[in-house]
């Protein structure tokens, strides 16, 4: 039926994918950047300097050689760092890059969802999520089983996530410096998608340094980090000069709050976003959100009925000795039933959907079941049927046909 | 991905090829070139002004060159990014704390234990299930790696294992009607039939004789096949005759699928695996429809009339409907238990609630489907 593959709804999931190690190349090139701009702006001054004092005459033969010696190590040296941060960084990046755009081609070529092309394609994605949320829940040692026993680990970010772990460890130890650094790196991308994240570590910094009372810092640090807010954030930035009167131990809500260690914890959540957001990463894990539309698809009335379950559904979720479902059903209570406009009847001898080639057939007991399933019952058995449910026999020529509009 | 990838490929010729400026590399070592000559004159004569005035032309020269090659990177850069925003023009949507109570992380954690337990990754399963604490009882842990363990010989042309465990649940697989002992036979025999060099029959032969000879009732057609095809050997003379399936490797290979799946239901599982299963649906296209379904909601400002139920129908592959899903023709409700389907006597079926709209004084209904008038109490509910 819907056998043919909805690339429009597969790509949905991929931006990230795709994303990640652009931002990756980006900050590359960040890199290279601006190390052009520290050694070969270095030269320039130097340059302009020696001219400038050739053309006084006051510069010496021993002072001119040493000062472009001390140039051409610059150039070098940069020449050196450009060419590393190319070979260990810039190239496995675009690597990664086109790994990945052909990862999604092959899946754009493929036609419909029954080969084995389409099966290998779909195992690797969900080894994907899989590892995808194993990372975002702090379980990096399963994460990089997976992608080393799949050899995919060109396919997922565990760098990325290795950075997270070590900024918001950094956090969580009550430093912003890692977090500061990042936001400095992300400039202009995180001015981009208007996050106050630097404004919420600067701010941090402040109440550590208040509430050590160190009053001449705090006002310094104040001037320095935080009046460039004023902007967006003038408010804040009143309260937070208030915060000086107020001791640690205040009573006082709104300035408690603002000493509250708690802040930490958000400050660890809001980089989380922030990181997520600049790399168009969903701030679930991808697989919750296959999850949610997958259960959501196949959630009927009939998966929490026992009468009803059927052993591979998966919203039924039927595990032996299991009275409530403990999987995938539990998953399923948190999301929406399906839909349904139509009928679908499915025969529950063969599990075969019935049409017009292979009507429903009625028992005299009302129990309604394919007519091939039950023709192949009668033909071994003698004309005779049995009703697997409530177990009644008649003849098939009792049957009567069900008609499904 | 074509956008992207052009994009792409500009970008690496970048890196390592000339653009409009030359590579950086080139720059500056034609800088560093310069520079040493200068260090030369300077070696022999004492420095003059005009010499480093040219020095500084240089520098700045050099410097604009480089800045214009990494404009060029960066534009080409920045045109990757857009072909990518071109081609992910839809953004993921949020589900804040979906399945975050503890739970469903718990049932999150088990799933995904189970998943690669019964997916035969073992080793992730031992990695994950130390570094999660998530509890899977061991008897369960025991049944998956003896599926495995039956499976990785299977693939190693061994079918001991299976045929073993096959004896031993005879009952359960002929119950189902399952052809599963019938086909290691197969494979065996025709294994047995191909391996040698010229032709020799005689141990296949003997062999059908032991082990297909009890099956014959059943798959009489099957097995008379099997002994016919003797005589269009050898392989190459086998392959292209009406028997050439039986030459085929997928008979042998397709025993790791046949036989997980009647382990699987012998154990209560189901035939698929559940998370792929789920997770092939939401990915391929569901999502993206209930984000559409729920957009088009918000435009017409209008809530779903049921917020626990999709207000839009996913089309799901035949071989995931799981359930019968009765909606009434008549009034597109879908049935309950309160308003279950029934059968009118000339075999429409029709909802209870419907069935009592349209039925008439004197306690007749007239078919909405066909001419037939009956009596609304000869009207039988039918079980799906």
């Amino acid at each position: 039926m819907t056998s043919k593959v909805n690339v429009e709804g597969i790509l949905l999931f991929e931006q990230p994918f795709a994303r990640v190690p652009y931002e990756n190349y980006r900050k590359v090139f960040r890199n290279s950047q601006r190390n052009v701009e520290r050694e070969l702006g270095a030269v320039q001054t130097t340059a302009s300097d020696l001219a400038k004092r050739a053309s006084t005459g006051e510069l010496g033969r021993d002072e001119a050689m040493s000062a472009i010696d001390g140039m051409i190590g610059r150039v070098e040296n940069l020449k050196r760092k450009l060419s590393d941060l190319q070979e260990t960084a810039g190239k496995p990046t675009l690597d990664v890059m086109r790994e990945r755009l052909h990862h999604l081609s092959t899946v754009e070529s493929i036609q419909t969802t029954s080969g084995s092309e389409f099966s290998r394609w779909a195992d690797t994605r969900l080894d994907r999520w899989l590892v995808d949320w194993a990372l975002r829940s702090g379980k990096e040692k399963t994460a990089r089983r997976i992608a080393m026993d799949k050899g995919i680990e060109t396919l997922v970010d565990i760098d990325l996530f290795t950075d997270i772990q070590r900024i918001e460890g950094a956090l969580e130890q009550h430093s912003c410096t890692e977090a500061l650094a990042w936001c400095s790196e992300n400039k202009a991308a995180l001015r981009k998608i208007k996050s106050t994240l630097e404004f919420e570590l600067r701010l941090q910094e402040y109440i550590e340094l208040s509430r050590s009372r160190n009053m001449l810092e705090a006002i310094a640090y104040s001037k320095k980090h935080l009046v460039p807010w004023q902007d967006t954030h003038l408010a804040q930035i009143e309260q937070a000069s208030a915060l000086l009167a107020f001791p640690p131990n205040t009573r006082c809500p709104s300035y408690k709050r603002l000493y509250d260690l708690s802040r930490w914890n958000n400050l660890v959540k809001s980089f989380r976003l922030a990181i997520y957001n600049l790399n168009t990463l969903p701030t679930e894990p991808l697989l919750y959100l296959a999850l949610y539309a997958g259960l959501a698809s196949l959630k009927l009335p009939a998966c929490y009925d026992h009468a009803t379950k059927n052993v591979d559904c998966p919203v039924c979720d039927v595990e032996t000795g299991e009275s409530a479902p403990k999987g995938l059903g539990k998953l399923a209570e948190e999301v929406p039933l399906s839909h349904h406009a139509n009928s679908t009847i499915v025969c529950r001898i063969s599990g075969k959907i019935m049409d017009e080639d292979n009507p429903p057939m009625a028992f005299p007991d009302g129990s309604v079941y394919s007519r091939e399933a039950l023709e192949e019952m009668a033909m071994k058995h003698g004309g005779k049927v049995t009703c697997p449910r409530t177990g009644s026999i008649c003849s098939f020529l009792n049957l009567r046909k069900v008609y499904i509009s | 991905m074509e956008g992207p990838l052009k994009e792409l490929a500009k970008l690496e010729k970048l890196t390592v090829a000339k653009g409009k400026a030359p590579s950086v590399a080139d720059s500056l070592d034609t800088l560093l070139h310069s520079l040493k000559q200068i260090r030369e004159s300077v070696g022999v004569s004492e420095p003059i002004g005009g010499e480093f005035q040219g020095l500084v032309h240089l520098v700045d020269a050099k410097k604009k060159e480089v800045d214009e090659r990494q404009k060029e990177v960066y534009s080409s850069m920045s045109r990757f990014g857009k072909a990518l925003d071109k081609k992910f023009s839809a953004s993921l949507p949020t589900y804040s704390d979906i399945f975050s109570s503890p739970a469903s992380e718990a049932a999150i954690e088990r799933t995904i234990a189970l998943h690669f337990l019964r997916t035969g990754q073992l080793d992730a399963a031992e990695t994950f299930i130390q570094e999660s604490g998530v509890q899977i009882p061991s008897e369960l842990r025991t049944q998956f790696e003896g599926l495995h363990c039956i499976l990785k010989a299977l693939r190693g042309k061994k079918i001991g294992p299976a045929l073993d465990w096959a004896r031993n649940n005879r009952t359960f697989l002929k119950a189902r009607s399952s052809p599963l002992e019938f086909l290691l036979h197969r494979s065996q025999y025709i294994r047995l039939l191909l391996s040698t060099h010229p032709p020799n029959p005689i141990p296949a032969i003997s062999y059908a004789k032991d082990a297909l000879k009890p099956f014959y009732d059943e798959h009489e057609a099957e097995f008379k096949r099997l002994t016919a095809c003797i005589a269009y050997l050898p392989l190459s003379r086998l392959q292209t005759s009406p028997y050439a399936d039986l030459a085929a490797p997928s008979l042998h290979f397709d025993l790791e699928p046949i036989f997980a799946k009647e382990y699987c239901a012998s154990l209560g599982m189901s035939r698929q695996v559940p998370l792929r299963v789920v997770g092939d649906i939401g990915g391929g296209g569901a999502l993206a429809r209930i984000e559409k379904g729920r957009k088009v909601m918000r435009e017409r400002k209008s809530e779903w009339s049921q917020t626990d139920e999709l207000p839009i129908e996913i089309p799901l592959p035949v071989e995931n409907r799981y359930h019968s899903i009765f909606s009434c023709p008549v009034s597109k409700e879908q049935a309950t238990e309160h308003n279950p389907p029934m059968m009118i006597k000339c075999g429409h079926v029709i909802s209870k609630d419907s069935l009592q709209k349209l039925s008439k004084p004197g306690g007749r209904v007239k078919c909405p489907y066909c001419p037939e008038e009956s009596l609304t109490n000869t009207a039988l509910r039918v079980y799906f």
